[in-house]
């Protein structure tokens, strides 16, 4: 059913707000095959994409409710199938054989969807004569009369064979006058057609049978199984010739032929029961192998001309992977196939000279995978796929093993059970393009925060205000950072050279937890206000939370050196790399020693010891200061971030419990509350903390990665989605605190 | 105590040495048993290492190269280890882009997640 749904584009397997979604594998062949001869033409045809015009056409769709007839599943899958293979006997220019085929299905209670299709005979013939001007050398129509009926109920009864389940009894028939290429496609189709009607039976059963049925032919069936592609299938080569050659006239006309009809049978009973067939006949892998197999056997068919439509195939071959991983039958999801294709549509495989090969020029790709998948469209395929084992050489195996091998399979399917898991919700490649670009943004503040770029929000609603830092101060008073950050960026636009401006917003940065800014927005206020020691101090702590310690270690310095009272202590500024750590550290414990009550000396001290990940004299050194202000709440964060990050996290949630007392809104507080409880393994309790954090400020990037990586700990992927679209609303409800 | 190293890295390992003792540490022993060895270039990869081995084996991290075969090789850039371990870029995507690059068993690999580093909290 799966499959179905895949094919007739069920309610399982749409793509929500997707246009195409009524039919996705039509229309990715539709793109592939549209693009391949890049006819407009044929959109006008398929039924994907708007309503045929032509009455033939639409004509052609077997009616619905006749495969719901109890009883009649098994007619109507076999003659499904067996008109299928009757396309793929006319369609090569038999016209002679149309006959013998329609022939073969009335002797039976005419169903519905068969009469239908005698009426559509005129767009066979047309087919047929398109394809004859390209090949018209090879074929000599020679049955008439009395042979060809005698042949339609001989091939009826093999059909009927398959119902029943009896043998084929091989029987006595004139002389039929087939021709060497004659014998050589139906060999080759009713190895196809038997392998569907027999799908439940053995390989030899079908093999007996198919044998029984050549033999009263008296065509070889071992003979010129053998032998290499070129040569033996003139015709097919033709064929392919004309497909791919945009060069000659008539072969997009014949595409085009194709694919309608490959449509119209497609969204129906007919593609159901192949796809069921298939899938019975060769498990979910098989389509994998298929598709292998089909693309070593184009290396092979010589130079095929791609298409340039490479943004279409790709965004198509996205959505067949999207809908595929889609598909709830676990052996599906698994398939092979299934991950080939994904991995195409990210550019992850390219496929090139019979190997696949990872990433490469998207363009490429695209252009090889278009023309691989052409072959959907053709006979070809069918063919193929009958002398899949004739041609599975050593080679091919060794191709498909070194696929199997390749290393980004298991990163491909971690990414797979990802997207089913609804991480990626808008479609990997999307996601991919976005992750990219965070990526590169976040890459570029990184290596900006040296130099600082301060980034401004798009729409603030203070600018103009009157006193935008009155009021900043105002809202970072009563607790509102994030509103505070938005007054405060108001100001420093209005007064580039308030440093007062610029520190308060670089504070409100800290506590609002998103460092990066903070130490931009404090080093404008360190160009303005050199000596600020409030500045400094901030700096080398917004250094080291972001673990730069060279540059957490001059501005600390430079704390020392520019304080009033303990100036004296520091020699002058020596060149940044010649700051020797211990140095640093004995000249604050000169200072600590000479005014032991001033409790900024103990919290360098602490920030040093930090840098030097000597916790146990960080936290000592916290404590002291605490002891003299302890109603300084960013205080006793620093102390419960030193005791975290020395695995002392029991107390650390003590430690920020106060602080948050003291600022109730103090989101760095919240989100470290949230790392600690990470750190010791209560992924539960941790989401509950991050969230909380996230609702006071959205920005805060940290919080959401943890948050992710919490939420994958906890076993909540259902949540994933939430957390990547930062839908707050729905956390909150999810995880209250 | 001097500063051994500037390496963003090694505050993280520091912190990973001391998270391994705790109750947390030790089930992620249990959890994933295997060692890796994470060789950091400071600017590139590949120039100036530094090698560290996460052996979630014994759970202890140590510096200098492994002795023995560790499940899994690992080469970065400092900050782009940090990137990964603390959760700002996707392993996967690291390796795809090439900031990553892997030696050693695919299946030791993808058990190298974000969430086996424990995360600093900030001053």
């Amino acid at each position: 059913m799966a499959m179905r749904d895949l094919v007739t584009g069920g309610a399982a397997c749409s793509v929500p707000g997707s246009s195409s979604s009524s039919n996705p594998l039509g229309s990715f062949a539709n793109s592939l095959v549209g693009s391949a001869s890049k006819t407009q033409g044929t959109y006008r045809e398929l039924p994907v994409v708007g309503p045929s015009p032509h009455d033939g056409t639409s004509d052609f769709r077997p009616v619905d409710p006749l495969t719901n007839l109890p009883g009649s599943e098994l007619d109507s899958q076999t003659n499904a199938q067996s008109s299928e293979f009757l396309q793929r006997v006319r369609a090569p220019s038999h016209g002679a054989f149309d006959g013998v085929w329609n022939d073969m299905h009335r002797p039976p209670p005419l169903h519905p969807s068969l009469a239908q299709g005698t009426q559509n005979q005129p767009s066979f013939d047309e087919f047929d004569q398109i394809f004859n001007q390209g090949i018209a050398s090879n074929h000599q129509p020679t049955l008439d009369g009395p042979p060809q009926r005698v042949l339609a109920s001989f091939l009826h009864s093999f059909v009927n064979s398959g119902r029943s389940g009896i043998p084929f009894q091989p029987a006595s028939l004139p002389v039929l006058g087939l021709s060497e290429g004659d014998k050589h496609r139906i060999r080759n189709r009713s190895t196809i057609l038997s392998r569907h009607i027999f799908a439940n039976s053995s390989e030899d059963f079908i093999t007996a049978q198919v044998n029984a049925l050549l033999h009263s032919l008296e065509i070889d069936s071992n003979l010129q199984m053998k032998g290499p592609l070129r040569g033996r299938y003139p015709e097919l080569e033709d064929y392919w010739n004309e497909t791919q050659g945009a060069l000659q006239p008539a072969a997009p006309h014949a595409v085009d032929r194709w694919v309608s009809e490959y449509n119209h049978h497609g969204p129906h009973e007919n593609a159901d029961s192949w796809a069921e067939s298939f899938q019975q006949q060769h498990g979910a892998n098989g389509w994998a192998s298929e598709f292998e197999q089909e693309q070593s056997q184009l290396a092979s068919m010589g130079e095929l001309r791609g298409v340039n439509n490479a943004n279409l195939a790709m965004e198509q071959s996205r959505m067949l992977a999207e809908t595929l991983s889609r598909n709830n039958d676990p052996k599906f999801k698994n398939s092979k196939f299934l991950q080939f294709v994904s991995k195409m549509s990210r550019g992850e495989l390219i496929v090139d000279d019979n190997q696949v090969k990872p990433t490469g020029v998207a363009n490429d790709w695209a252009d090889q995978f278009s023309r691989e998948n052409s072959s959907f469209g053709g006979n070809a395929w069918a063919d193929e796929f009958a002398n899949e084992q004739v041609h599975q050489g050593p080679a091919d195996e060794q191709w498909v093993n070194e696929f199997s091998k390749l290393h980004l399979q298991d990163w491909g399917d971690e990414f797979e059970q990802q997207a089913n898991e609804g991480i990626l919700g808008r479609g990997e490649a999307d996601d991919w393009a976005d992750n990219f670009l965070d990526e590169v943004w976040s890459v570029k503040r990184g290596s900006d925060s040296s130099k600082s770029v301060y980034v401004f929000s798009d729409l603030n609603p203070y600018v103009g205000h009157p006193d935008p830092l009155k009021e900043g101060q105002e809202l970072f008073r009563k607790g509102l950072l994030s509103e505070a950050v938005l007054a405060l960026e108001a100001e420093v636009l209005k007064n580039p050279e308030n440093a007062e401006g610029w520190r308060l917003l670089g504070i409100t940065h800290a506590e609002n937890d998103d460092d990066q800014q903070a130490i931009a927005s404090m080093m404008r206020a360190h160009e303005v206000d050199p000596t600020n020691l409030e500045v400094l101090l901030a700096l080398g702590v917004s250094h080291t939370n972001e673990l730069e310690q060279a540059a957490a270690l001059k501005y600390l310095y430079g704390w020392l050196q520019h304080h009033p009272k303990y100036g004296t202590i520091a020699p002058p500024m020596q060149p940044e790399n010649s700051l020797y750590h211990p140095d640093v550290i004995r000249m604050f414990n000169e200072a600590a020693q000479m005014s032991p009550e001033d409790a900024d000396v103990h919290i360098v001290l602490g920030v040093l010891y930090n840098l030097s990940r000597e916790y146990d004299k960080a936290i000592s050194s916290f404590e002291t200061a605490l002891k003299l202000r302890s109603q300084d709440y960013s205080l006793w964060n620093k102390l419960g971030a030193t005791q975290a990050n020395s695995v002392q996290s029991a107390d650390a949630i003590l430690a920020y419990q106060q602080a948050l007392d003291l600022k109730p809104n103090y989101v760095r507080a919240w989100a470290n509350m949230g790392i600690s409880y990470a750190n010791q393994g209560m992924h539960e309790e941790s989401i509950r903390y991050y969230v909380r954090a996230l609702g006071m400020n959205p920005k805060a990037d940290n919080a959401w990665q943890y948050l992710k990586i919490s939420l994958s700990c906890a076993s909540r992927s259902d949540m994933f989605e939430a957390c990547d679209s930062r839908n707050l609303d729905l956390l909150q409800k999810e995880f209250p605190l | 105590m001097a500063l051994s190293s500037q390496l963003k890295t090694d505050a993280l390992m520091e912190q990973m040495k001391l998270h391994l003792a705790t109750d947390a540490g030790k089930e992620l022993t249990k959890k994933i048993g295997l060692v890796y060895q994470i060789n950091i270039g400071p600017k590139k990869i590949g120039v100036d290492e530094e090698t560290y081995v996460v052996d979630l084996k014994k759970g202890e991290v140590t510096k200098g190269a492994y002795q023995g075969k560790p499940d899994c090789t690992f080469s970065f850039k400092d900050d782009d280890f940090v990137s990964v371990a603390m959760g700002k870029m996707n392993p996967q995507i690291a390796f795809l882009r090439g900031a990553m690059k892997i030696k050693g068993s695919l299946s030791a690999a993808q058990k190298f997640t974000p969430d086996i580093f424990p995360k600093p909290s900030k001053m």
